[in-house]
């Protein structure tokens, strides 16, 4: 059962990293048009970066540890420049009328979000698979 | 009337079927009720992790599919209890219809 185990384990960081992504990927969503900030600029748009867990146990240190699962190292700020738009009234407006925007991209957030809710799926899939093969394990004493 | 008799008859059901639980615990060997008695700690620990999970889930603190399988994961750890103690329940009745 451990080695079952473990692997669900690894399914359940996985859950929990897309997780993240998915409400990193609406965090930008929500604040497409946001001008202000806490630091007085326009919202940087934001990434989720994901590593290998680091396990720290007797199988690993053997190189032979089964399942691995996946660690947020952190939430970084994409430093692409912002976008500009042509808007003399709005009160963030520059003296030369234009206004700086979050350098979000929809589409590209709307793909991000499918992408992430796919891989939550597909872990939610595996953990299914884990459970049934647990589950005929059991009906052996039946 | 109906309701009534049926309801002593399950009571009966599952004092016997307790009654008949209890002598094959005592009367199984060590090494074997060490190990069951591990398995019902392991039981009340995973029955425990899966209380704590769904309470953070309900608190906001945790996640969904985190409690979804300390659930499941207790489910299991009773599922195979279960099936150990019926086959030692098995095992006992078959001695005792041993003819001497």
């Amino acid at each position: 059962m451990s080695t079952l185990n473990a692997a669900m384990e690894a399914s359940a960081s996985a859950l929990s990293a897309e997780r993240l992504r998915i409400e990193v990927a609406v965090s930008n969503l929500a604040n497409a048009e946001s001008t202000r900030s806490e630091n007085g600029q326009p919202y940087r748009r934001r990434d989720v970066v994901l590593s290998t867990e680091s396990v720290n146990s007797f199988d690993s240190a053997l190189g032979r540890a089964s399942a691995t699962g996946v660690e947020v190292v952190g939430v970084l700020e994409d430093q692409s420049p912002f976008q500009v738009r042509f808007e003399p009234s709005h009160p963030d407006a520059d003296e030369n009328g234009y206004v700086a925007l979050p350098n979000v991209d929809a589409a590209e957030e709307m793909v991000d979000m499918l992408g992430a809710a796919r891989a939550y799926q597909a872990n939610l899939t595996a953990i299914g698979l884990i459970r049934d093969l647990m589950q005929r394990a059991l009906d052996l004493g039946r | 009337m109906d309701i009534s008799t049926l309801g002593g008859a399950s009571a009966h059901v599952s004092s016997a079927s307790t009654s008949a639980v209890v002598p094959s615990e005592s009367t199984e060997p060590k090494a074997l009720t060490s190990s069951f008695g591990e398995l019902l700690a392991s039981v009340e620990q995973s029955a425990g992790a899966a209380n704590d999970a769904v309470g953070q889930m309900l608190d906001g603190t945790g996640d969904v599919h985190d409690a979804m399988i300390a659930l499941q994961r207790a489910d299991m750890t009773l599922q195979l209890t279960v099936q150990v103690r019926n086959k030692l329940v098995q095992a006992y009745q078959e001695i005792m219809r041993m003819p001497v």
